[in-house]
Formats: C-alpha cells, sequence, structure tokens
C-alpha cells in the first residue's frame, strides 16, 4: 500500500490563497474531505479574512481627506493623456458611491447572506449587480480603460487578478466591448467588462477569482429588474448583468462562457 | 491614484492599529509617490507601486521607533491604542491580534488576506522572495489563529495537525 499524500502547510494556505493549479487544487479538495484537522485549518483561515475583511471595512467608505486630496491635485497627468485631475477627483468619488452601491445592493440579498456565511456566491452576485448599476448609466466614463487599449486592459486586469482574465467577443450577438475596470470586491481585486449593444444597452461581465464557491453550473439571480447569471470556472467566477430578459441573457452567458472555457 | 486611497488606508490602519499614524503614513506614501513619479512607468500598477512605497515608510518608521525607546521591540508598537471601536470587543481582539505579530508577518497576512495581493505580487511589494512570503503567512496565521482561539490554535506544521482539536468558540 502507498502511504496516504500528505497535504503540506504551504498548499494549505496556497489553496485558500487561490494560488493553485486547477489539478493540484482538486487533489487537496478531495484530500482535505479526509483530513479534519486540515480542513479545519482551511476553515479558520477564511474566518480570518472575513474577520479582517469587517473589521477594515470603515476607509473603504470614508471619503479621502482633504490633505490627501491636495497632494493627488498636484499629481500629473498619466496614462494615456485622459486623466485630468477632475477625472482622478470622479474616481474617488466613483470609488465611494460604488462602495455605498455595493452595500445597497448587497441590502437586497441580506437574507441570503446571513442565512451563511458559506454562501460566498450570494456576496459575489451582489458585488455584480451593484458595479453593474453603478457604472452602467454613466454616459462620459463607464469604464476606465475604454475598448481601443484592449490589450492593455487585457493584461493589466490579468496582472491585477492574478490570473489569465479575457475580454470574450460578442460581436457576433450584436454586443461591442465597451471597456473594462478594476475594482475592489471583499479585499479581493475584482474586474468589470461593459459591452453596448445597437440600441445602447449595457451589460456587464464581472469577473473575479472564486473564494470557496460551490455551484459550477450556471445560475440565474433576478433583483431589482437586473438579471445575473454566475458560475464558476475555477480559478475564477464570473457574472453577466443586463436588463435583459433571462433567454436572452442566457445566450449571452452561453458565448462568454463557450469562448473562455476553450483556453 | 486616487482610486487606490481607500485601500491604502484599510491596509494601513490594520497595519498599525491606529487612525492617525495609518493616516499619516499614507499622507508621506502619497507625498513620496509624488517626488518619485518620474520612477512609475505607465502600465505599471500604481496599486503595487504605493504599497511598496508605504512599506518602505512602515519599515523605516520602525526602525526610528525601535531606536528610541530601546524596550520596545517591533512586535509591540502601537500594541495597546485604544481601537475604533467598530465591531466591538471582537474586533478589538483582532486589532490586538494583529499587533502581537511581528511587523513583517503582519504585513504579509494583510496584503494576502485583506488586499487580496497575489503571493508574486505581494513578494515584490515587500522586495522578498516567494517563498519567504509564504512562510511568513503560515507562520503569521498560525499565530493569529492561535491569539484569536480559533479551533486548533494550529502553529505551523501540518504534520502535527491532528494535535489538539479543542472547540472554542
Amino acid at each position: 500500500m502507498t502511504p496516504e499524500r500528505h497535504i503540506s502547510e504551504a498548499e494549505l494556505h496556497a489553496y485558500v490563497d487561490g494560488e493553485l493549479a486547477a489539478e493540484d487544487r482538486a487533489e487537496v479538495e478531495a484530500l482535505l474531505a479526509a483530513n479534519p484537522a486540515e480542513a479545519l485549518l482551511v476553515r479558520d483561515i477564511r474566518d480570518l479574512h472575513e474577520a479582517l475583511a469587517r473589521r477594515y471595512a470603515s476607509p473603504l467608505a470614508a471619503p479621502v481627506p482633504e490633505r490627501m486630496q491636495q497632494v493627488l491635485a498636484r499629481m500629473p497627468v498619466h496614462g494615456g493623456g485622459e486623466h485630468s485631475s477632475s477625472k482622478r477627483r470622479w474616481m474617488a468619488v466613483a470609488a465611494a458611491a460604488l462602495i455605498a452601491a455595493m452595500a445597497g445592493a448587497a441590502g437586497y440579498v441580506v437574507r441570503d447572506l446571513t442565512a451563511g456565511a458559506r454562501r460566498p456566491e450570494m456576496a459575489f452576485i451582489a458585488s455584480a449587480i451593484g458595479a453593474h448599476s453603478v457604472y452602467v448609466p454613466e454616459a462620459r466614463h463607464p469604464v476606465e480603460v475604454g475598448a481601443a487599449e484592449e490589450t492593455h486592459l487585457v493584461q493589466w486586469l490579468t496582472k491585477r487578478l492574478g490570473t489569465n482574465v479575457r475580454a470574450p467577443t460578442l460581436l457576433s450577438l450584436g454586443w461591442k466591448l465597451v471597456g473594462g475596470r478594476l475594482l475592489p470586491d471583499r479585499g479581493l481585486p475584482a474586474a468589470q467588462f461593459m459591452y453596448e449593444d445597437g440600441a445602447g444597452r449595457r451589460l456587464t461581465l464581472y469577473v473575479r477569482k472564486e473564494a470557496g464557491f460551490n455551484d459550477t453550473a450556471f445560475q440565474f439571480a433576478e433583483r431589482d429588474g437586473f438579471a445575473a447569471f454566475y458560475w464558476v470556472d475555477r480559478p475564477l467566477a464570473y457574472a453577466i448583468a443586463g436588463r435583459l430578459g433571462r433567454d436572452e441573457l442566457l445566450a449571452l452567458a452561453n458565448a462568454v462562457y463557450g469562448q473562455l472555457e476553450q483556453h | 491614484m486616487a482610486a487606490e486611497i481607500p485601500r491604502l488606508r484599510r491596509y494601513a490602519r490594520a497595519l498599525t492599529g491606529d487612525d492617525g499614524e495609518a493616516d499619516d503614513l499614507i499622507q508621506d506614501t502619497l507625498e513620496r509617490a509624488l517626488a518619485r513619479l518620474g520612477q512609475w512607468r505607465d502600465g505599471d500598477s500604481p496599486r503595487k507601486w504605493l504599497f511598496s512605497i508605504l512599506h518602505n515608510l512602515h519599515v523605516d518608521g520602525l526602525r526610528r521607533k525601535s531606536r528610541r525607546p530601546p524596550h520596545v521591540g517591533l512586535d509591540s508598537v502601537g500594541a495597546d491604542q485604544s481601537a475604533p471601536a467598530a465591531d466591538g470587543a471582537s474586533g478589538r481582539d483582532l486589532d490586538r491580534a494583529l499587533q502581537l505579530l511581528p511587523s513583517e508577518q503582519r504585513e504579509v497576512v494583510l496584503l494576502v488576506g485583506l488586499e487580496g495581493l497575489s503571493y508574486a505580487e505581494a513578494a515584490e511589494v515587500l522586495a522578498i522572495p516567494i517563498g519567504t512570503v509564504m512562510s511568513r503567512l503560515a507562520r503569521g496565521r498560525g499565530r493569529l489563529r492561535a491569539l484569536m482561539g480559533y479551533e486548533g490554535g494550529y502553529e505551523g506544521g501540518g504534520k502535527s495537525g491532528q494535535a489538539s482539536l479543542r472547540r472554542v468558540k
């Protein structure tokens, strides 16, 4: 008999932090089922992360102090000549608005969320819809990096999320890429891609590293007139959201899934 | 860069355990960033850059502090500040437990666990090898787990994982 494979401590941490390759991840998951002490460590680390996020959440929603804004105002233009100081100020405002909106968006799934912190997918969907509802109405600044710089956008988001991120092409379904942005989501970097159709309707694809999510199949959610499909394709979780009918959105979700899955 | 400030402030608060000290640190970080803007290459992540400036300033600050009162070790700097009472006793326990970690473990635990940096990014920010990130992370989390009275009080060593499974909560 071969001795049972042991999970190293480093592997357990890397597992929680989303640093393992898919096959190692699956292996650790299988081993965790048979090793309660290790499973406990994994749970404790996740509890610790939640406690940290809760404890230190307040600066995320706080206004930026005047003295910091003064330094920012002295920063010269960077990043493609479009970053006027008013745009930078706008970005700070947008970040604050987003936090507020996400708090609001989380409100309507609050029962689901309190039903168990074990359902991080509910929070993920709330974040995706919250981010959607904040940025989609923007006429002048819907995205941080426009589709004209798609290569840069994808490289940047890939770097920030720490794993390969791609912007799927939905032209065949009549939607063109507007651009994307980086967002904070419970201590993790998240990416949002925005698309627009000929009628000016918009939809967003929200991407983040999954963190202990269970379901990998498509899940449908509908809140406040927004519809969303959510799925996990490790190491990433995706949510596509829009003010669209379920069937139309499902077709788009399928197209996105199909394109991203191939790689 | 404005978009990075809320997260920098959050990190600095958890790192220093003191709101005022944290904001001073961010202020200094921004000033230094402005002064060294020439070193920032377009396309670089502003977050990583700002975090590494913050890290350097923090380390400088600790060095200065530890020189003055020869008794105060890195571990206890800022330990007993009365923390913002946002979520009560358990929140203050977390503040205290964090401050009991050696600074270099606290940094890694927070960069990865609170700010969601990858190991590679944390290594870059702190200018240390990835292996060091991983070992500090394991030690720091093990110690926090014990300090917070989590399940096993697991202090390193996946090998002896079975050891003491007392449920404290």
